[in-house]
């Protein structure tokens, strides 16, 4: 359901609504037959506008793993690989220096949650 | 004007009459009706024949509404619960195979584990019997015991070739699949309860938990991929403190005193003229130990020297709270079903020492889920904060506890 049956929708909605509003100024008998079309014209209008496919589940972040060097400040991030734990001595050496590093933190930065004012 | 005396077909001329005669009563008659329903359509507020129909179909709806609107209720309520049902399904099965996939890697094959899972989906525990409270902590503890002692043999069963850090973890995503499974069915119990006895007070009850009970499903969810593969969770950042925390006064992996509870440990440092014994349960396999023993086994260790017990944990934060707030408070911070709780108040007491907590304040999917960067963010906030109540309320030459709870999964000592 892309852009246009969405306009489609609006439009449809904006119909029915005139002939709601028509149906329900007429005084004849065929007002009512005017209303009940302008709400069934409404009602199509709004079920296509809100149609369409749930909304896909968004995908956890990655998780990062941060390494620092046990002396410089060499500090490298990377994803999460399976074995990888917070304070864990990693085997390769500090490119810079050349002496050994530890894994200094492991995690994941999350969508900031909806806030509200009050 | 017609005299029937002279008329020569009398008969017919009086059936004449009589015709004219009932003619006009039937007129009449017909106009009184006209005007009686007139009267009726009047009363309805129509006016025209039409428009009755719309005032009688407007009467029988709204009876409808009045006798049958709580029927057409529950069975919206019903409807939307089986919404939230099958989401839980999906999540409860997803876990599930996750476990599987996971368990696979350790030895059995993807038959044997799935059978051996799904008859332990079930497995439960019963809470001692509270009539006579006398004792009764005891004995929950040692249920707690059992039933830990039970899962460790049935992962160590299910996983011949898991390590031991591993199988704390694989125990983890057994018990979060478990809780799915639980919330699953429980929900399902009451959806079906509902349908069966038509009970609106069965369904509203249900209806109006689903929103919060979907959430903590969510949570164990998104939740299970950080057991499975080891990640650091939320909850462990009480243990992490402490280990940041004694690293920054000397300590090692190597000075970390093993056992002093089951599955806790501790480092003993010096900060600022203090011995501070910084206890944790020992990682990086998921527990949580049984820190609120380690804390009474000190004390019985060091007795008259320790004076005050300092808590770090992880506590949920109301909504609008900000995450990773950090809050300090009176008591023993620790969520257990009660022993620990109360073995570190009895020590306290028994001693006569203050005992804090620094908490820093989590919802339950951070506290569940991968340790978000916010959390982490307050380690060196809440290490101030401990240095600030050693300086305060200690004086030097004392010694101190400081208890990290929390699960160590993903954070090494």
């Amino acid at each position: 359901m892309g852009l246009i049956s969405k306009l489609i929708g609006i439009s449809l909605a904006a119909v029915g609504f005139v002939l709601l509003l028509f149906g329900m100024n007429e005084t004849s008998v065929m007002s009512y037959v005017y209303s009940f079309l302008g709400l069934l014209v409404m009602a199509m209008g709004f079920a296509l506008l809100t149609a369409g496919r749930p909304k896909e589940e968004k995908l956890p972040p990655p998780t990062i793993t941060e390494i620092k060097c046990n002396d410089c400040d060499f500090k490298e991030i990377r994803d999460f690989k399976k074995g990888d734990y917070i304070l864990k001595t990693v085997e390769e050496a500090c490119p810079k220096c050349q002496t050994g590093m530890t894994i200094e933190s492991v995690y994941m930065i999350r969508e900031e949650a909806k806030k509200y004012n009050v | 004007m017609c005299t029937a005396r002279a008329c020569d077909k009398p008969r017919s001329c009086h059936i004449l009459l009589l015709m004219i005669l009932f003619k006009n009563v039937e007129i009449e008659a017909i106009k009184r009706i006209q005007n009686a329903e007139e009267l009726i359509f009047m009363q309805i507020d129509a006016t025209t024949d039409f428009s009755g129909i719309i005032q009688i179909a407007f009467f029988a709806f709204m009876m409808l509404f009045m006798l049958y609107g709580a029927k057409f209720q529950i069975w919206q309520m019903l409807k939307q619960v089986e919404i939230g049902l099958a989401e839980m399904r999906r999540m409860f099965v997803e876990s599930r195979q996750t476990a599987i996939e996971t368990f696979k890697e350790y030895g059995h094959s993807e038959e044997e584990i799935a059978e051996e899972l799904d008859q332990f989906m079930d497995y439960f525990t019963i809470m001692p019997v509270d009539l006579d409270p006398a004792g009764i902590l005891k004995r929950l503890d040692h249920l707690l015991d059992v039933r830990r002692d039970r899962f460790q043999e049935f992962v160590a069963d299910l996983a011949p070739e898991s390590s031991g850090s591993m199988n704390q973890n694989l125990e983890n995503t057994l018990e979060v699949t478990q809780v799915l499974g639980l919330i699953y069915r429980l929900v399902r119990h009451f959806y079906i309860l509902g349908k069966k006895t038509g009970s609106q007070i069965t369904v509203m009850q249900i209806h109006m938990l689903m929103p919060e009970l979907l959430l903590l499903a969510k949570a164990y969810f998104d939740a299970i991929g950080a057991f499975s593969q080891g990640k650091p969770i939320g909850d462990g950042i009480g243990p992490l403190v402490i280990t940041k925390f004694a690293r920054e006064f000397g300590a090692t992996p190597e000075s970390y005193t093993h056992e002093i509870s089951k599955e806790v440990g501790y480092y003993t440092v010096e900060a600022d003229g203090r011995t501070v014994y910084a206890l944790r349960a020992t990682g990086p396999g998921g527990t949580v130990g049984k820190p609120g023993f380690g804390v009474k086994n000190l004390m019985e260790k060091h007795g008259k020297k320790i004076s005050r017990i300092i808590t770090i944990d992880a506590a949920l934060k109301f909504e609008g709270e900000e995450l990773g707030r950090v809050a300090e408070g009176t008591g023993a911070a620790i969520g257990d079903p009660g022993p620990e709780k109360y073995a570190m108040e009895q020590a306290a007491t028994e001693y006569g020492i203050g005992i804090e907590a620094i908490v820093i304040k989590e919802d339950e999917a951070a506290a569940v889920g991968v340790m978000d960067k916010k959390i982490l963010d307050t380690v060196p906030e809440v290490i101030e904060r401990i240095k600030s109540v050693i300086l305060k309320r200690t004086k030097p030459g004392e010694s101190i506890i400081l208890a990290g709870i929390g699960n160590t999964i993903g954070i090494g000592l």
